[in-house]
């Protein structure tokens, strides 16, 4: 009997113990860093962001916050070479060096995955993607991922996207797409969620002339800074975001339709299938 | 010549000096104002740029904070930094932790902020501003203004505002101190003019060349002036005649007084000479026929009673001819006289007594002097008996040979001088002594008795 109670108390202790460990190990890592890949502008991603940031700033009880650099090539090398950030919002395309250099995959947006659009003005002559031949592209960056897929699209459809157009490089998506819509360029080649997201004026006076294949969607990974039972703090508050109320008004802010595990492997397919080539 | 006057009582010191403290207090007051005024403008607009340059460097800088973009921002903030009243700027990180820094920023002791250029506790006017994006904290931006700019503008404000003040002070002095020559000038020509006219020179004239409050003063000065030295002739031709009246009123009253004692004296020995001979004639035939009227009584008593009568004719005759004039006066002198007359007095007076003491030689005075001084004695007695009801009275006559007095006193009731008008005897009195060139003093007071001092040149 009294082996059962001393068992019993050591149990309940250690349960204890444990579970304290893994409630509080973010705070102790404060200020946390969570890095956004910068496919819009500044203000954008702090205004779009802020309430993910600060919903798992109160639930994780630690300082995180935003921080993003000038340009995809900046937030690149910060991740690989210096691992500067803590939690990592990057595209999926990138993810693959980012694994590399130490970071821990531990979840991606819950959803089958993004595509790339090529819009032009609704009153266009373009009609079909071979009328694109001789014409102005507007992209994000070279190295975006819209850029990648809507390439891939095109030399799949028999278009050499560096010699059949003229791709424009922009700073943003956005950028992409008023480019376009002020005809300054003749299409525009971005990802799905941004066009989602224009105004609706703009997004009527345009034409979606063609969707790429999907890619895996956006990764959150983590720092080799951050603990695993960290990591495994966020991962949890992240995925049971959908299953609470406050949780969902976030998601709907950021237009996501929750968090989800996800298999390594995923990210892995997807770099030999469009980067390597 | 008027005195002339005190310095602080000077009109002219006193007008610059008013105009002047005038002037230095209200000048003070607008320099010390618009110097407040520039002080505040000029602080208001390094506020204004300060706060304007805090925020769009906050502003801006949001975005490479976020994207810890730090190169860029550095970039920004050099051509910030050229700015000539900034000291130094600073940007702080969401620890305090310095992440830029240009131009001397106290890092380790770092300035507090301050809300009000004027309020500085150093030569820096030291501002903050939060850096958020979408209201998200990114750091701080710290600068710091310098003040000496603003502290030289200031400077050369108050420089020029006191620079203006004095000179318009200096001016004020010298206009103030040219009309005030001016006026006083004038004042004192006024002045000096008045004083020539108290001294009795009318034929003063003050210059009215200027139609001013002055010009008029000096033009009703001139009038007022001509009219007094007019008055003042009317009023001295009359009283030269007035004089001149009073001068021969005196002499005919002289004269009057001569002829009435040499009628005086005629009349008596008329009364002597004429009347007296025939009375004693008149006397002598009653007697002869008293004497011859043995046998018949009423002839005896008839001529006895003209005898009598007669004799009290001749009586009154005596008298008159000496109430006319004393015979004793011409035949034995003043002094026997005055004694024959003070006896006369003293059994007229049983209640009083009179004395007569005299010294020096008064037998050769002459006929006018003697009647004079009688008649006077006379006078007096009179008024003693009328009025004085003096227990004792002194009759004191001298001749010191240039000059004969008379001192009549006694202890009557005596009179208040200035309350009683003068009777005729009195004028009398004075006019007999003014025919001799003498004066006469008369001294009395209520129960303190009466003295009348007469004195006569004999030269």
């Amino acid at each position: 009997m009294r082996l059962f109670v001393v068992t019993s108390c050591l149990f309940l202790l250690i349960n204890n113990v444990s579970f304290a460990a893994t409630n509080g190990s973010c705070k102790t890592l404060s200020p946390i860093t969570f890095a956004i890949l910068p496919f819009v502008s500044t203000k954008q991603l702090v205004i779009r962001f802020t309430p993910l940031v600060n919903y798992l700033s109160h639930h994780l009880d630690a300082d995180i916050r935003i921080e993003t650099a000038p340009n995809f090539s900046e937030f690149t090398h910060r991740t690989v070479e210096t691992n500067r950030y803590d939690i990592l919002f990057t595209a999926p395309h990138f993810f693959p060096q980012a694994h590399d250099a130490g970071y821990q995959l531990i979840a991606s947006v819950d959803s089958p995955g993004m595509r790339a659009l090529i819009v032009v003005p609704k009153n266009s002559n373009i009609k079909n993607l071979n009328d694109l031949k001789g014409k102005r592209l507007a992209t994000a960056s070279a190295n975006s991922l819209a850029t990648l897929l809507v390439k891939k699209h095109l030399t799949e459809h028999n278009i050499n996207p560096d010699k059949d157009l003229t791709l424009i490089t922009t700073p943003t998506h956005d950028a992409s797409l008023l480019s376009t819509y002020h005809n300054i360029t003749d299409a525009s080649a971005l990802m799905q969620p941004p066009y989602a997201a224009a105004s609706k004026q703009v997004r009527d006076n345009m034409r979606i002339l063609a969707k790429t294949h999907r890619a895996p969607h956006i990764p959150l990974s983590v720092s080799k800074r951050i603990s695993k039972a960290c990591a495994n703090e966020i991962s949890t508050h992240l995925i049971n975001m959908k299953t609470t109320k406050e949780g969902k008004q976030v998601l709907k802010h950021n237009r996501f339709s929750g968090f989800q595990k996800v298999n390594l492997e995923k990210y892995e397919h997807f770099k030999h299938a469009i980067l390597d080539k | 010549m008027p005195k002339s006057i005190p310095l602080l009582q000077s009109l002219r010191c006193r007008l610059i000096v008013s105009v002047v403290i005038i002037e230095i207090v209200m000048l003070s007051i607008l320099v010390w104002n618009n110097i407040s005024i520039i002080k505040t403008t000029h602080s208001d607009r390094l506020k204004d740029t300060a706060n304007s340059m805090l925020q769009q460097i906050a502003n801006t800088s949001g975005s490479y904070m976020v994207a810890v973009d730090y190169a860029s921002l550095e970039d920004y903030l050099k051509n910030v930094i050229d700015y000539r009243e900034l000291v130094y700027l600073a940007i702080l990180d969401r620890d305090d932790n310095l992440v830029i820094s240009m131009g001397p920023f106290p890092d380790k002791h770092r300035p507090s902020i301050d809300s009000d250029p004027t309020k500085t506790d150093d030569k820096i006017f030291d501002i903050a501003k939060d850096i958020t994006v979408a209201d998200q904290p990114m750091g701080k931006v710290l600068v710091g203004f310098s003040l000496s700019l603003m502290q030289d503008a200031i400077n050369k404000s108050r420089i020029r505002g006191i620079s203006i003040a004095a000179l318009e002070i200096i001016l004020t002095i010298i206009v103030t101190i040219v009309i005030g020559l001016g006026l006083t000038r004038r004042l004192a020509l006024l002045s000096n003019a008045a004083a020539q006219v108290e001294a009795g020179n009318y034929s003063v004239s003050i210059p009215t060349d200027t139609c001013d409050e002055v010009g008029k003063t000096a033009m009703a000065f001139n009038q007022m002036v001509a009219e007094v030295s007019n008055r003042t002739q009317l009023l001295q031709q009359a009283e030269s005649r007035a004089s001149t009246l009073l001068k021969e009123n005196r002499q005919l009253i002289h004269n009057s007084l001569q002829i009435q004692e040499l009628e005086r004296k005629h009349l008596a020995r008329e009364l002597h000479d004429e009347l007296g001979q025939c009375l004693t004639a008149i006397q002598a035939d009653a007697e002869l026929i008293k004497d011859l009227s043995t046998n018949d009584k009423r002839i005896e008593t008839s001529a006895t009673a003209i005898m009598d009568v007669s004799s009290r004719v001749y009586d009154v005759v005596h008298s008159m001819m000496h109430r006319l004039r004393p015979g004793i006066l011409d035949n034995l002198g003043l002094v026997e006289a005055l004694k024959d007359e003070i006896n006369a007095w003293n059994s007229r007076n049983i209640d009083s007594h009179c004395e007569l003491n005299y010294s020096g030689e008064l037998t050769e005075l002459d006929e006018h002097t003697n009647i004079t001084l009688y008649r006077i004695v006379q006078e007096c007695l009179t008024n003693i008996s009328k009025h004085a009801r003096a227990n004792k009275v002194n009759i004191q006559l001298d001749n010191n040979g240039t000059e004969v007095s008379l001192n009549v006193s006694d202890d009557g009731l005596g009179f208040n001088i200035n309350n009683t008008t003068q009777g005729l005897g009195l004028i009398g009195m004075r006019e007999r002594v003014a025919s001799l060139n003498g004066t006469l003093l008369l001294e009395s007071s209520p129960t303190q008795g009466t003295s009348i001092k007469i004195t006569v040149p004999l030269i």
